[in-house]
């Protein structure tokens, strides 16, 4: 199997997509001639031509917008937004057409569309290159919202939101582009939406968490290991919908539980995954939940390591809950 | 084209103007239409004068049968209209958007499109115009009263009709947010080389959204069929249109995405019916998108929320009501004897009945089932709503 990077995978998942059924069109802004600011669409303007690999005007209202219409059409777009921090002038059309169009029509008409969008921080790009939206769009009755951590799961799961019947939000972690390789199979493979992977198995704590923030959980609970506490570590993968049971099983298994991730901590997915445990499995908990976040502030600059989980605050939040 | 000089002072929206009056007498042989119908005219394009006369510079092409049956739908708006506001009163709707005044606009758009083949994503004053396009009343006044009839299971409030066998894309209240996906119905139309057109409309307030001209620059620089067609009733709520913008008209517009914009006598279903035409086939030749300035007039308030008396004076529109779209085109009708009193009271007497049915029909559905809330989030319910379906029934 040939190794890849995230990037590359994203690239050859949307090839073959758009091979295997010719109403899949991409559109965005320089994801033709230039492949995509991250050449995450490498290679399609000229394996389909301009009409469907599209380099839009810059506006995302239009970008997304417009993929409202043409899944409205019969056409599948999958639309790029260039970095998750410029998806908001498309924020009314997703929120107000994309995510509600099948229930204020009474399920006759729907929106297959995917919109595609490098997330997260660790790249020196100041709080315009580096936010994690993920919790607006969970918020959002009616939207899918998937976050990748592996070259694997994205090929994966890229295929699973291109032939799903909901709009879907594909978040990929800018950070683990090319930092993350995998040997990806060529084959047909799909991973449903709403499905975790538990990652590495333990019996003393779980630790769960998506997209860029694996990489600190994982070391963390190798570190963990070494000391001789077993971490179980449970990758989310899809955000909404989420995988309930294999959260409540872990967690009623270890009876503690950190939920990490690098997005700001009120109302995240953070607090509504640790909110869900203390609900559903209360007794079975040795210690309360905890988050382990990014700050509640507007994502930093020079700070750009600080801010985001790392894996002593991990740690810290280990010591916490097994001490408790 | 016009036969005015450009220090002229601008005209008043209010007076229709022969957009060819010059060419009028001396034309003997009538040109093709679309040669004569000319964007950017400096006065709204008017083909029939206020008595009812025909201006245009080509022939009025349409038979007196579809001459009446223009009038019927005008009838029919008018009184569907009237309908919903006594509905109102009575506490079986909720809310209405007035849209007397605009009948002219909406039924000349409908006419000028291919009914069930063609788009339209329209804005929430078009009643009369998702009515002319063949919506069934009775399915309309189920989405009035929010009943168990309702197609679209009672979950947007009134005047958000919606149709996928009509083609008639579900009203959203947001403004210009349907402008966008217009768009791209009308570029998934280009790739599927399909000749659908899509006709979007809106009010002039939307065209100060950011979304109506990202989507208007998109469907400009991609070329795609569709038609941006504004009802201009000069009025966003309370904000007027000199305060909504500085252009002369929506139509100018259109001159900075590089498209035709035609500014045409709303309040004339025959100006509309031909400049929509001409920018529809435009579009379905492949030609690209057009913006359409309909200027109207909305009688009453905003909505039934608002209470227009404090932004604008009586006397302004009484004398926008002296220009009646059902008026004009009677006067043409009775010019032409194809029209009289007696025809008058059969047409509304027919007209009043099929609503009364209509109505009854959509009443006796009753109430829709509490656990529709919960269907169609998503093609497939999740754990979740599961979950939260499981508490109401809890509560019920």
């Amino acid at each position: 199997m040939p190794v890849m990077t995230m990037v590359q995978t994203i690239a050859r998942t949307l090839h073959q997509e758009m091979a295997r059924d010719e109403s899949v069109v991409v559109l965005g802004e320089d994801v033709g001639k230039r492949g995509g600011v991250f050449l995450a669409t490498e290679g399609l303007y000229e394996a389909y031509g301009p009409d469907r690999v599209m380099d839009t005007p810059l506006a995302e209202g239009a970008i997304v917008g417009a993929a409202v219409g043409l899944a409205a059409s019969g056409l599948r777009p999958v639309a790029e937004i260039q970095f998750a921090d410029y998806v908001y002038p498309g924020f009314e059309q997703l929120s107000s057409q994309a995510a509600k169009l099948r229930y204020r029509s009474g399920g006759r008409f729907h929106a297959p569309m995917v919109v595609r969008m490098p997330s997260g921080g660790g790249v020196k790009g100041g709080h315009h290159h580096s936010q994690s939206p993920e919790a607006l769009f969970v918020h959002t009755a009616g939207l899918k919202v998937v976050m990748v951590s592996t070259p694997y799961d994205a090929r994966g799961l890229l295929r699973t939101a291109i032939r799903d019947e909901d709009p879907v939000i594909f978040m990929e972690p800018k950070r683990l582009y090319r930092a993350a390789k995998d040997e990806v199979p060529d084959e047909d493979y799909a991973i449903p939406l709403g499905e975790a992977v538990v990652r590495r198995e333990g019996g003393d704590i779980t630790l769960i968490s998506y997209g860029a923030s694996m990489v600190e959980t994982q070391k963390a609970a190798a570190e963990l290991a070494q000391s001789g506490v077993e971490a179980e570590v449970i990758d989310l993968r899809s955000l909404m919908p989420w995988d309930r049971d294999a959260v409540l099983n872990s967690a009623g298994k270890t009876g503690r539980v950190l939920v990490i991730a690098e997005a700001p901590r009120h109302a995240s997915v953070a607090s509504e995954v640790a909110a869900t445990i203390t609900e559903e499995v209360l007794d079975e908990l040795l210690a309360p939940p905890l988050r382990v976040t990014g700050f509640d502030t507007p994502y930093p600059y020079a700070q750009d390591k600080l801010y985001m989980p790392t894996v002593t605050r991990i740690l810290n939040a280990a010591k916490r809950a097994l001490d408790y | 084209m016009l036969n005015k000089t450009e220090s002229a002072p601008p005209r008043a929206n209010t007076v229709p103007v022969g957009h060819n009056s010059r060419n009028r007498s001396s034309a003997r042989r009538k040109p093709r239409l679309g040669a004569r119908i000319e964007p950017f005219s400096r006065d709204p394009i008017a083909l029939t004068s206020e008595d009812g006369e025909w201006l245009g510079a080509f022939d009025l092409d349409l038979d007196a049968e579809t001459l009446k049956a223009l009038y019927r739908k005008l009838l029919a708006a008018r009184l569907l209209d009237e309908r919903l506001s006594v509905l109102l009163r009575t506490g079986k709707v909720s809310f209405v958007a007035p849209a007397a005044g605009h009948e002219a606009a909406q039924v000349g758009i409908a006419q000028a499109m291919r009914a069930g083949h063609d788009w339209i994503f329209p804005y929430y004053r078009d009643i009369g115009l998702v009515l002319a396009l063949g919506l069934p009343p009775a399915e309309l006044f189920a989405q009035h009263m929010a009943t168990a009839a309702d197609p679209n299971k009672a979950r947007q409030m009134p005047c958000h009709p919606g149709s996928p066998e009509r083609h008639i894309f579900p009203v959203i209240s947001s403004i210009a947010c349907q402008v966008p996906p217009a768009v791209g119905m009308a570029l998934g139309a280009k790739l599927r080389g399909s000749d659908e057109v899509t006709v979007t409309t809106f009010g002039d307030g939307a065209t100060s959204e950011g979304d109506w001209h990202a989507a208007v620059n998109l469907a400009a620089a991609q070329g795609v069929p569709v038609v941006f067609a504004c009802e201009n009733n000069h009025y966003a709520i309370s904000v007027d249109f000199a305060q909504q913008t500085h252009s002369r008209t929506i139509a100018d517009k259109a001159h900075a995405y590089g498209i035709p914009g035609y500014t045409v006598d709303g309040m004339d279903v025959l100006s509309v019916y031909y400049v929509m035409r001409e920018a529809l086939e435009r579009a379905r030749a492949g030609h690209g998108p057009s913006i359409v300035e309909l200027n109207v007039y909305r009688y009453g308030p905003h909505s039934s929320a608002d209470d227009d008396s404090v932004y604008r004076a009586r006397e302004e529109v009484d004398a926008w009501k002296q220009r009646d779209p059902l008026l004009r085109l009677r006067r043409l009708l009775e010019c032409r004897g194809l029209w009289s009193d007696d025809e008058e009271q059969h047409v509304r007497a027919d007209i009043k009945a099929e609503f009364d049915r209509a109505v009854e029909e959509a009443e006796a559905s009753g109430a829709p089932p509490a656990h529709w809330l919960f269907d169609d989030v998503y093609a497939e319910q999740p754990w979740h709503l599961m979950q939260q379906a499981e508490c109401l029934r809890a509560e019920l």
